[in-house]
């Protein structure tokens, strides 16, 4: 393999690693953003606890 | 000063019962001390019959004999307070953590003593180690590393012997922590052992000496915390 | 909304760094093309340092101030961490194929130093994955961050020493490219890059916090709703007669 080649495969790595986890990231972001939205809002209708006196 | 010697006697009366258990339970120390040698043992034939590289890579071999039991041996003096609920009553009685940790650390570097005591005349004996000219150094050398692994190692154990996995989660923390540890130790006994040519016996002693400073004050500090979790 | 325009300047800057660095600098005289890998490397070491340093710091705090948006900091510095730190071997791997003609280079103190904090922290994040209790949790993972923050520096002198005390041979070490008489671009490219990542970094330090702040809240809730089943079903084993289909919650919400 050529230096170019070693560079190359150097910044794809990290570069494509990042985005990688840019990417995951925002993914994981989103699903718990929507499940805690709707926990919420079954908390809302569910109805309330007996006994709250907390 | 009243202060002090207060906190002396905790961490000695806690050092003493640590080292009853282990002398009356006598059976488990000594398989750890088994385990070792017999991890020396097996570098042998791991290593081949040249005499010559086992001589020379005996240091490290010894090194890694004793961080392997130590392992073994720092988890056992806190799996026994964690199996009776020990460990909850320790940490009502109203004295000072750091002298609990003290105390801990303290049974500890007993117990890794005895197990270098131990082991640096099997290495001795399996691949043909002139320790006798160079046994003040190499006491040394055995002490600063046995006070450096307890003082770690009774932070981790600690802090792992209520976790699931502790088994795995101890020796994954704890070998990368122990590393510079390992060298220093390793280093040392090798200057040791050949008369110190290149005058370096005394650097590795400082930075082991170092190395059990500080982790002596982080887990003196941290004890507590991890006693009230 | 402001996250997002630091996130998108950030990979803006990222790709621009990434041109200048590859298409404008020309090649250095010693090592040629080879050396343009040193200005992603040396900029994700760099990352990595200050995410295990904010890691270290936000353990310390939690200690003391017991607020858990500390320990979702740490937690963030410490993932990131081990990101830019796995980065940054796989760079220093990749520069030092051409350059030296091997992969691992025993003697150069930083790699060998490189190796072992992303152990340490490879072990930190686990340590958090296996308790549960976010409390404890959180202790265990601060003393544990501050134990491999001490430790760092002694490696890192320990590993100097070993070469230093056992002449090993002398390597062109990454030293050189911070080197005053390197040329001008050099340096500017290793700045850009560097700038760029800390604009990356920010960004992703406050998206994992978010994450781990969210992620908490459904965990608490998982663990209230536990309770409140529990709750509700005694009661209904109270006033109705038991074994009724109305204790199924709790199992139902239980892993």
């Amino acid at each position: 393999m050529s230096d170019v080649g070693f560079v190359l495969a150097g910044y794809g790595v990290i570069l494509g690693g990042l985005a990688m986890y840019v990417l995951t990231l925002l993914r994981r972001l989103r699903t718990a953003r929507e499940r805690s939205l709707r926990i919420r809002k079954e908390a809302d209708a569910a109805p309330p606890l007996p006994d709250s006196g907390r | 000063m009243s202060q002090l010697a207060r906190h002396a006697t905790v961490a000695l009366a806690i050092a003493r019962k640590d080292a009853l258990a282990e002398l009356r339970g006598r059976h488990a120390s000594g398989s750890t001390l088994f385990f070792a040698a017999l991890v020396l043992l097996l570098f042998g034939f791991a290593l081949g019959p040249d005499s010559r590289r086992l001589t020379d890579a005996a240091p490290g071999l010894l090194w890694l004999a004793i961080v392997f039991g130590g392992l073994l041996t720092v988890a056992r003096l806190h799996q026994l307070e964690a199996e009776d609920g020990a460990f909850e009553q320790l940490a009502l009685y109203p004295v000072d953590r750091r002298a609990l940790f003290a105390g801990k650390a303290l049974a500890a570097s007993g117990a890794m003593l005895v197990l270098g005591g131990v082991l640096l005349p099997v290495v001795a004996i399996l691949y043909a180690l002139p320790i006798a000219a160079a046994w003040l150094a190499l006491a040394v050398t055995v002490v600063l590393g046995a006070i450096g692994f307890a003082a770690v190692g009774t932070a981790y154990a600690a802090l792992t012997v209520r976790m699931r996995a502790r088994e795995v989660m101890l020796p994954l923390l704890m070998l990368p922590i122990v590393a510079p540890l390992l060298l220093a130790a390793v280093k040392a006994t090798t200057a040791a052992l050949t008369g110190d040519p290149f005058g370096e016996l005394g650097s590795w002693l400082q930075l082991l000496a170092g190395f059990d400073v500080v982790m002596l004050v982080v887990g003196a500090g941290t004890y507590g915390f991890l006693l009230e979790e | 909304m402001r996250t997002r325009l630091l996130g998108i300047g950030g990979v803006l800057a990222v790709i621009g760094a990434a041109f200048f660095g590859l298409f404008v600098v020309p090649a250095d005289l010693n090592q040629g093309d080879a050396q343009r890998i040193m200005y992603v490397h040396v900029a994700s070491a760099w990352i990595a340092y200050m995410s295990f340093g904010v890691t270290a710091l936000a353990g310390i705090a939690y200690l003391w101030l017991r607020d858990l948006r500390l320990d979702a900091v740490a937690l963030a510095g410490a993932e990131v961490g081990v990101l830019f730190t796995a980065f940054t071997i796989w760079g220093g791997m990749m520069w030092g194929r051409p350059v030296w003609g091997v992969y691992w280079q025993w003697e150069d103190p930083r790699l060998t130093t490189t190796a072992l904090l992303l152990a340490l922290y490879l072990g930190y994040l686990l340590l958090r994955r296996l308790s549960e209790d976010p409390a404890r949790r959180a202790t265990r993972a601060a003393i544990v961050g501050l134990i491999a923050a001490v430790d760092i520096p002694i490696v890192h002198f320990s590993v100097i020493w070993w070469r230093g005390l056992h002449q090993g041979p002398t390597i062109g070490s990454p030293d050189k490219l911070l080197h005053p008489s390197a040329p001008l671009q050099f340096v500017a490219a290793l700045l850009l890059m560097l700038g760029a990542f800390t604009l990356v970094w920010g960004y992703l330090m406050i998206r994992r916090y978010q994450l781990a702040r969210i992620e908490w809240q459904i965990e608490e809730h998982g663990r209230v709703g536990r309770i409140s089943a529990a709750r509700r079903a005694s009661l209904a084993a109270h006033t109705a007669p038991a074994g009724t289909s109305q204790a199924a919650p709790v199992q139902e919400s239980t892993p």
